[in-house]
């Protein structure tokens, strides 16, 4: 009998919790985590989302080692967080929005540092630099200063550095923050071709919807640090009810369209009647059906699939 | 690649990027050329002033020169830390796989560099304008007398990193204050057997106490305290070893505090 291998999580998490202390005397706690289990399956890209406070940054540094949890287990490539952590940390990188370093560094030195800093000889070391600064577009910027940048340009170079040890498991904290929205359709550009071409396992937080619905394959919310949803976008939405939306102009009874099944809402205002259902393709025509069998006129019957910023609005609400 | 050549490789990174600063900034400057010139001038002159003897003035340039070469060479190992602090790229230096003594040898082998740098300077600087030489006792003498200087630096420098990295950059003008009062204890412009009591015991802990004292000796001034050389050494072996532990210890105190995430926002 033949066994197919299941592969390895890349990231499996049970349980983490953090709290931080601040203040002086009088120390007050702030639970940043509480509780959080989930998987990541290896070669994917695995999204965290969540409102400001939520505890994205705190899980993400606890995986980079950056951070020492309370409570609970967590493992990076088969490695425990807390013991192994300079294991960990040779087969990792991170990118973070807003990232700097060191201001009078240039572009090409900011890379050798850190190739040397993962202990790249220098055989190794010169060809991975150049390669880096082709792929990311630096070439031309490599011995300009750090702070001589623009913002993109620092913001590809974070993201260049976090390749250096070519990376199993990349992190990626907020990498288009407060970019212009071309740099960050490129970025994004970016993670997506380097997911493409290299298979490896890919954790990004973010704020924005549709990089998330664009870019991962599972998504969890966070929301005051605890996992309140999981899935994929599509069951995301499903989760949260937040379903296709069928808007059109009626003439007639509509009182009778909340009861019919799979619609999960609606409203009718100025004329306008709104159903939020769980899928369009078979609901629409029902509620045509049935509005005609009424007696209803229809007219500007109009369909839209719902996002994750709908998602995200319903989760946090 | 071997081992001990990753790990060679690793601590290059701290060399390299102090010295990359270095060349680049204009505060290296005044740390290593106008500071060191100006304080050696400022005391030199003093001593001319109030008509000390040759040997007199010697004794008082000399911790001149012991103040300047520790400040510079504690101020490099700081650096391991200080410079992502102040450029907000902590977590990234520590998301790296490079153990703590990888940061703090490559920062202090600059720092021995500055440091001699420092030491040449006011060596020249001294010759003309006070015809002092510092290098009087010889090679040997001053080897050693920096090999001190520049072993105590380590010490301080790692103690300071640590304050940093447990208080945060509010810990910067404590620590530096701590390093100032180090210096008047352990006798910098005087022999300590001027200290009350009290303080000259204090100043007996301070590994810098007996570096000065065994380079004095070479002028013609008797020791305070007896063998001063190993007293020396071995108190700064064992606080270099102490001051690593505390650092070592804060690196993963602030792990576990989020110190390391503050830092860089």
């Amino acid at each position: 009998m033949n066994f197919v291998a299941t592969p390895a999580p890349a990231v499996e998490v049970r349980d983490l919790a953090k709290t931080f202390q601040a203040g002086w005397p009088r120390r007050h706690r702030q639970p940043a985590l509480r509780g959080v289990s989930f998987e990541v399956p290896a070669g994917t890209i695995f999204g965290i989302l969540g409102p400001n406070g939520a505890g994205k940054t705190t899980l993400l540094s606890i995986l980079a080692t950056l951070l020492l949890p309370d409570r609970g287990q967590a493992r990076v490539l088969g490695l425990d967080v807390v013991r192994d952590a300079d294991r960990i940390r040779e087969r990792i990188n991170m990118a973070a929005g807003g990232t700097s370093f060191l201001w009078s560094l240039s572009v090409s030195e900011v890379l050798d540092i850190a190739a040397r800093s993962y202990g790249l000889a220098g055989r190794e070391r010169r060809p991975r630099i150049l390669g880096l600064l082709q792929r990311f577009g630096l070439a031309d910027h490599a011995e300009i200063p750090y702070n001589e940048l623009s913002t993109g340009l620092k913001q590809r170079l974070a993201l260049a550095k976090a390749f250096v040890n070519e990376p199993e498991l990349l992190i990626l904290d907020e990498p288009t923050v407060g970019l212009d929205p071309d740099i960050a359709a490129r970025i994004r550009a970016d993670i997506a071709a380097l997911r493409r071409t290299r298979r490896i396992t890919i954790l990004l937080s973010t704020h924005y919807m549709r990089e998330a619905e664009q870019l991962c394959d599972e998504i969890v919310f966070l929301r005051a640090g605890a996992i309140l949803a999981r899935g994929d976008a599509d069951s995301l939405k499903r989760q949260t009810l937040t379903g296709d939306r069928i808007t059109m102009s009626v003439e007639g009874d509509t009182s009778g369209l909340l009861r019919l099944p799979g619609v999960l809402g609606g409203r009718a205002e100025g004329g306008r009647t709104e159903c939020v259902v769980d899928d369009a393709g078979k609901r629409l025509p029902e509620l045509l059906r049935y509005l005609i069998e009424q007696g209803a006129s229809v007219s500007d019957v109009r369909v839209a699939e719902p996002d994750l910023e709908s998602v995200f609005i319903e989760l946090t609400r | 690649m071997t081992a001990a050549g990753r790990h060679l490789t690793k601590t290059s990174a701290f060399f390299l990027r102090s010295w990359r600063m270095t060349r680049r900034n204009t505060m290296t400057v005044f740390e290593v050329v106008f500071w060191p010139v100006v304080s050696l001038l400022s005391v030199g002159l003093m001593t001319s002033f109030l008509r000390l003897g040759e040997a007199a003035t010697l004794f008082v340039l000399t911790g001149t020169v012991a103040f300047s070469v520790v400040q510079v060479c504690q101020l490099d190992v700081t650096y391991a830390v200080l410079f992502d602090m102040w450029a907000k790229s902590v977590k990234h230096q520590f998301l790296a796989p490079v153990y703590p003594w990888q940061m703090a040898l490559g920062a202090w082998l600059m720092g021995v560099l500055r440091a001699v740098a420092v030491f040449a300077l006011m060596t020249v600087v001294s010759q003309w304008a006070f015809g002092l030489s510092f290098l009087r006792p010889g090679w040997g003498a001053v080897v050693v007398f920096l090999l001190g200087l520049v072993l105590s630096a380590a010490a301080v420098g790692l103690l300071v990193s640590a304050l940093l990295l447990l208080f945060g950059v509010h810990a910067e003008v404590t620590a530096w204050s701590g390093v100032s009062l180090m210096l008047l204890l352990c006798g910098i412009y005087y022999p300590v057997s001027l200290l009350p009591g009290p303080l000259a015991a204090v100043a007996g802990g301070i590994p810098l106490t007996y570096f000065l004292e065994a380079f004095r000796a070479e002028f013609g001034f008797p020791p305070v305290f007896p063998h001063p050389l190993a007293r020396g050494f071995t108190l700064g072996v064992v606080y270099l070893a102490a001051a690593y532990l505390a650092f070592k210890g804060a690196i993963g105190r602030s792990r576990r505090t989020g110190m390391l995430l503050k830092l860089s926002d």
